[in-house]
């Protein structure tokens, strides 16, 4: 499902963020990124959803080699990916229901359709009762629960998460890890960047390591540790 | 699904997307009321100023400028000539193939008329009539006009009888002169005011695109396409566009209005009758057009610049 390939990533800036990396995550896997502040895990995630281009090496996606699709196919790769942010990244001019249904919108559906996916969303992650709040009216767990909702709400076969519990404390962290291995279990390939190394070993998933850009550990549960 | 219902499945799609982009545009330029009535205010305005000049321009071209009588000979004969003389002359001319129409106007028809049209009193006070008598020559239209009517006005002034000859076609022609000057103009107007509605609407889409960064950001984040991102401010290019233009209608036509009376007297002393001529039903769905299309150019200008940015290897995300 997802592939690295000798992936190199070197900004303008000069700084190597990644470097010589491969791996693999099979489809309807789960797997923790993790790693030190600057070990390369957002630019892996970047990659993964097109916002950034590989200087060298490949990435695949469900199929699809990120480094060779064009510029005009960015949309629909991100379409296919849903993707949870640590700042939620939530629009505060839009209820709650609207927030969750923009991908929906983007793809064209009709409302009714929007209307019952989005429900099911909301219900998921149990926020059915707060469809029409405003973000800055919930709480953090529950505007990240909203972030989730968003990130499934199309059934995309890939989720991805950027320190998904950087400002969430520990009890809300382990629900919302919870949520993710529920939607895993519905068969979405999960892949979780955090740098909450307690969470992480919880949940006894497949851990990759990253330090300096290169993968230094890939730790399968039960398997023994490289 | 058959390639119909593929088809008729992307069609209504699209049309989904841009009903949410309509209503999306609205509600911007509803929640910004006084902003967005101070724009169409200044849109309507660059508009109005090549739209007015035109109007002026249309209205002088229906004054029929080119008709016979603009271009007639006025022979003002001697004082001391007599009718006989005068019919003698007219019958004369009259008989030429340069020559159209001949009348004869008397002092006292002159006087007359003079006293409708100047409404001046002190006339009557006077024992004798001042005028004299004069030949309205109409000259035969066509190729070479200048020239036969320059050698008629000689070939009259040599008469004993004749005193003076005017030619008012000198006079017309420096007006249609001006006029072209005035058409010319008006390209000029339209196309700098054209550029002004565009950076107009530029700017203010280019302030709504910063204070919707946000917005943009996250629906390029989750899979919008370029198109769908624009469509919402192309949109509001598009209202700014049409709204200005309906602005120019509205302030041409209160204008018209409050010309026509002065206007209306003078033309009358020219003795047209004619009400003004305002915007006609091509002219209206042009100037919306235009605007529309104005609109739409400064929006696409503006939003193109951001959504560069959203490009792989952009600023996307790092905000």
């Amino acid at each position: 499902m997802i592939r690295f390939d000798r992936v190199s990533m070197r900004y303008e800036s000069g700084t190597t963020a990644l470097n010589e990396l491969s791996f693999e995550i099979g489809r309807g896997e789960m797997a923790f990124l993790t790693g030190h502040s600057g070990a390369g895990k957002s630019t892996l995630l970047r990659l993964l959803l097109l916002l950034e281009r590989a200087t060298r090496g490949q990435v695949v996606l469900d199929g699809r080699n990120l480094s060779q699709t064009p510029d005009r196919h960015a949309p629909a790769v991100r379409q296919g990916v849903g993707m949870i942010f640590q700042d939620h990244k939530l629009l505060a001019d839009k209820t709650v229901f609207d927030n969750v249904a923009l991908p929906l919108m983007i793809a064209g559906e009709r409302y009714a359709d929007i209307r019952k996916k989005v429900r099911a969303a909301l219900k998921m992650v149990g926020l059915e009762d707060r469809e029409r709040s405003w973000p800055l009216a919930l709480s953090g767990g529950e505007q990240q629960r909203v972030g989730v909702a968003r990130a499934v709400v199309g059934m995309p076969p890939v989720l991805l998460a950027d320190e998904p519990t950087g400002n969430l404390d520990p009890e809300l962290s382990w629900e919302l890890f919870g949520l993710f291995r529920t939607l895993n279990q519905r068969g979405v390939t999960v892949l979780i960047a955090s740098h909450d190394l307690e969470l992480v070993r919880r949940m006894r998933q497949r851990v990759l390591v990253l330090s300096k850009g290169r993968l230094v550990d890939d730790l399968v549960p039960g398997a023994p540790a490289r | 699904m058959s390639l119909l219902g593929r088809i008729r499945q992307r069609w209504r799609a699209t049309v989904r997307r841009h009903s949410y982009s309509f209503f999306s545009s609205l509600g911007a330029l509803m929640s910004h009321r006084v902003g967005t009535l101070m724009t169409v205010l200044v849109l309507g305005i660059a508009m109005l100023l090549p739209l007015g000049l035109h109007l002026t321009l249309l209205n002088l071209d229906r004054l029929e400028l080119g008709e016979e009588r603009w271009g007639a000979l006025s022979v003002f004969m001697a004082p001391d000539t007599t009718q006989a003389q005068v019919d003698a002359l007219a019958e004369e001319l009259g008989s030429l193939d340069t020559v159209i129409e001949v009348t004869a106007v008397s002092p006292e028809q002159g006087l007359t008329e003079f006293r409708a049209h100047s409404g001046l009193g002190a006339l009557e006070l006077l024992e004798i009539n001042p005028l004299p008598w004069v030949l309205s020559v109409v000259p035969a239209p066509g190729e070479g006009l200048e020239g036969r009517v320059e050698a008629l006005s000689e070939a009259l002034r040599g008469r004993a009888v004749v005193e003076r000859v005017e030619y008012d076609r000198k006079w017309l022609e420096r007006l249609e002169r001006f006029l072209d000057l005035g058409r010319a103009a008006v390209t000029v107007l339209t196309l700098l005011f054209g550029v002004a509605v565009v950076v107009v609407v530029a700017n203010t889409i280019r302030l709504d695109v910063a204070a919707r960064a946000d917005e943009i950001e996250v629906l390029a984040l989750v899979g919008a396409w370029p198109a769908f991102i624009r469509q919402p401010f192309l949109y509001s290019g598009l209202w700014y566009g049409l709204l200005g233009g309906v602005t120019a209608m509205v302030l041409v036509n209160l204008g018209l209005e409050y010309l026509d009376g002065p206007l209306g007297r003078l033309l009358a002393s020219y003795g047209e009758d004619t009400a003004l001529a305002g915007l006609g039903l091509g002219e209206t769905l042009a100037l919306l057009g235009v605007g529309g299309v104005l609109g739409l150019a400064g929006a696409w200008i503006a939003v193109q610049r951001h959504l560069r940015e959203l490009q792989p290897g952009g600023t996307l995300g790092r905000r």
